[in-house]
């Protein structure tokens, strides 16, 4: 699905991401662990193509085709999703005609025709039943007023919406109580598919009790210093991350 | 290039012969076209303007395309250089109204050159069902259409006023009064713009007694140079105004809102929302007063004027204006201004829409709060269409 070599990056002449490689094959859930700072979310933000960072090196093949090429909405066209660790709010544009708009721009791109409005609000009752969220939530403006867990949950909705190939959960569960973790994860677990990859950004281990993943990552100064299996989350709840920089001073 | 004295001068011959036009005339000779130094017309040097840019000798020779007109049932008011041509114009049989001699108006320098030049007021009465809609179609180098409407108890009305110049170089000047007695509504809608080349000076003034209710919405787009003198007087208890503005400006646009609302009874309520957009080498300005008298107790007056600007060429002037007599009120102003969130365009591009509509999107968002009260969906399409189109 993705395969990233090398990936460097850099906001305002500070290097961030100084080597990331990391291989993620459909049907597969990575979590990428590491302590604040240590470029989970730049990680995350580059690969949606946020244009605040400059990729300085490496490669990032995606199905085939190099991902840094495409500009953010042609990335989400071919099927990656970021969720946002802090989703924005726009006043005066409501959820419903947000995705609608999404919606119907990505079948443009892969030359579908536009959902009807009937087709659409089927597809929405589906998506909402998936993630238990109300259509009073949609029909007001985009995230606006919205609690911590009705930010996430309009995520995931956006997310069941969109069906994409590779979904990355940026800090998914930061804000939220442990009702709206696993209304989210569960979520999250019902939209996930052999066909379909899943990165999970997070700091803590919790939301992986509710999102198993394949392989654990962790991130620590721009680097990839560890990978194993979801064992290696369990070991950074119990010892914390100091251990992983000790022995990343030691090399 | 004329002087101001020759402006009048100029114009001397054009002066109604009604009494009321006559003495209008004096009252201007007097005090003069506001130069430069006036505090009220501090941004928009319109004495510059007519001085430079007007074409004093434009006839008028363009013809009316009814393509132009609204669809939406009504009657449809055609006026052409400032006087109501009723053979262009479609007229539902309720609508009741007359073409009258010119009575006295009001007395800032711009309203004394309608009195003194306009031929005719047209006097419109509530009791029509359906909206009317008002086309000003100028082609001459000064067209001075006036418009009297006058909503009595109970009744309620509404229009809306487009503004078509085709000539450049041609100046408009209209007046609309409203009188708007007890228990009545008026509501107002205003688009005007388009050409790059065009001036105007519309004042719109709105008398409301007890209980009654007055809208406007004023959604203004591209032109040489534009003045809206907007100036509700609330007259009794319980009453309100509601003033909407929306300003889309790009080129070398000049759009100046200059509005007062003057709280003069207890109980009554004011509600004032401005918002640009300002694209390239444009310039808005907004001046918004609010007056609270001593016997206007218990008044709410809110006013917000957000802007945002697209370009680092674009000027934005704005300046709100409390004047409160009264001790027991409530007042609140507030203005910003800066760019499009970056953010949100990015959560918009995440999400699959390109960066134009994901533009577009947060735009018309913006303005969208504007449309507020505007009962026409012709109306509201249309101005929606213009951000598309301005962003495309």
């Amino acid at each position: 699905m993705i395969s990233i070599n090398n990936l460097q990056a850099s906001i305002e002449d500070k290097e961030i991401l100084k080597g990331i490689n990391l291989e993620v094959k459909a049907g597969e859930v990575h979590a990428i662990m590491g302590p604040n700072g240590s470029g989970k979310s730049t990680l995350a933000s580059v690969l949606a193509g946020r244009e605040e960072y400059e990729v300085t090196g490496g490669t990032v093949d995606y199905n085939g085709e190099d991902l840094l090429e495409f500009d953010p909405e042609e990335r989400a066209q071919k099927g990656i999703f970021l969720a946002f660790q802090y989703p924005v709010e726009i006043p005066g544009v409501s959820t419903t005609n947000f995705m609608k708009t999404a919606i119907n721009k990505v079948r443009e791109s892969r030359g579908e025709k536009a959902l009807d409005a009937v087709n659409f609000l089927k597809l929405m009752k589906e998506k909402m039943k998936l993630v238990d969220i109300d259509q009073s939530l949609l029909s007001r403006s985009l995230n606006e007023g919205f609690s911590g867990g009705e930010k996430k949950r309009n995520e995931i909705f956006q997310m069941a919406m969109l069906e994409p190939k590779l979904a990355i959960l940026d800090e998914t569960d930061s804000g939220l109580d442990i009702d709206a973790l696993k209304i989210v994860a569960d979520g999250v677990n019902k939209l996930k598919s052999p066909e379909n990859a899943t990165i999970v950004v997070t700091h803590y281990q919790r939301l992986l009790d509710y999102i198993v993943p394949d392989y654990v990552h962790v991130l620590y100064n721009g680097r990839i210093v560890k990978s194993g299996d979801k064992s290696l989350a369990l070991e950074l709840e119990k010892k914390g991350y100091d251990w992983i920089k000790e022995e990343v001073a030691l090399v | 290039m004329i002087k101001e004295s020759d402006i009048l001068s100029s114009l001397e011959p054009l002066v109604s012969d009604g009494s009321a036009s006559q003495e209008a005339w004096k009252m201007l000779s007097e005090v003069g076209i506001p130069q430069k130094k006036s505090e009220a017309y501090k941004f928009t040097p319109i004495q510059s303007i007519l001085e430079k840019k007007v074409d004093w000798s434009l006839g008028s020779k363009k013809i009316f395309d009814p393509e132009r007109m609204y669809k939406t049932e009504g009657s449809h008011l055609v006026f052409v250089n400032g006087n109501f041509d009723k053979s262009l114009s479609t007229i539902q049989e309720d609508l009741s109204y007359t073409l009258e001699e010119v009575q006295e108006g009001k007395h800032d320098p711009f309203s004394l050159l309608n009195t003194a030049l306009a031929l005719k007021e047209l006097v419109i009465n509530s009791g029509t069902k359906l909206p009317i809609f008002i086309y000003h179609f100028n082609s001459a180098a000064i067209s001075s259409s006036r418009i009297i409407v006058k909503v009595t108890t109970g009744d309620s009305i509404q229009i809306v006023e487009k503004l078509i110049t085709d000539s450049e170089h041609s100046f408009t000047n209209s007046y609309i009064h409203f009188n708007i007695e007890e228990n009545a509504f008026a509501y107002h809608s205003k688009v005007q713009g388009y050409n790059a080349n065009t001036y105007t000076h519309e004042s719109v003034f709105a008398e409301v007694r007890s209980n009654g209710h007055f809208y406007n919405n004023t959604f203004s787009f591209e032109s040489g140079m534009t003045r809206n003198n907007l100036s509700i007087n609330l007259n009794g208890e319980n009453c309100e105004g509601h003033m909407y503005g929306l300003f889309l400006l790009d080129k070398k646009s000049h759009v100046d809102n200059n509005t007062t609302v003057d709280h003069t009874k207890p109980n009554s309520y004011s509600n004032e929302l401005y918002k640009g957009i300002l694209d390239e080498k444009s310039t808005g300005v907004f001046n918004g007063k609010i007056y609270v008298r001593q016997d206007a107790q218990k008044t709410n007056a809110f006013q917000s004027n957000n802007n945002i600007l697209l370009s680092e060429d674009a000027t934005l002037h704005t300046k709100p204006q409390l004047e409160i007599w009264a001790d027991d009120v409530k007042c609140s102003h507030g203005c910003t201004t800066g760019q499009l969130d970056e953010d949100a365009i990015f959560y918009l591009r995440a999400r699959g829409i390109d960066q134009t509509s994901a533009k577009a999107m947060l735009l018309q968002a913006f303005a969208s709060e504007t449309l507020e009260h505007v009962k026409i969906e012709e109306i509201e399409r249309e101005v929606l269409g213009l951000i598309d189109q301005k962003l495309s």
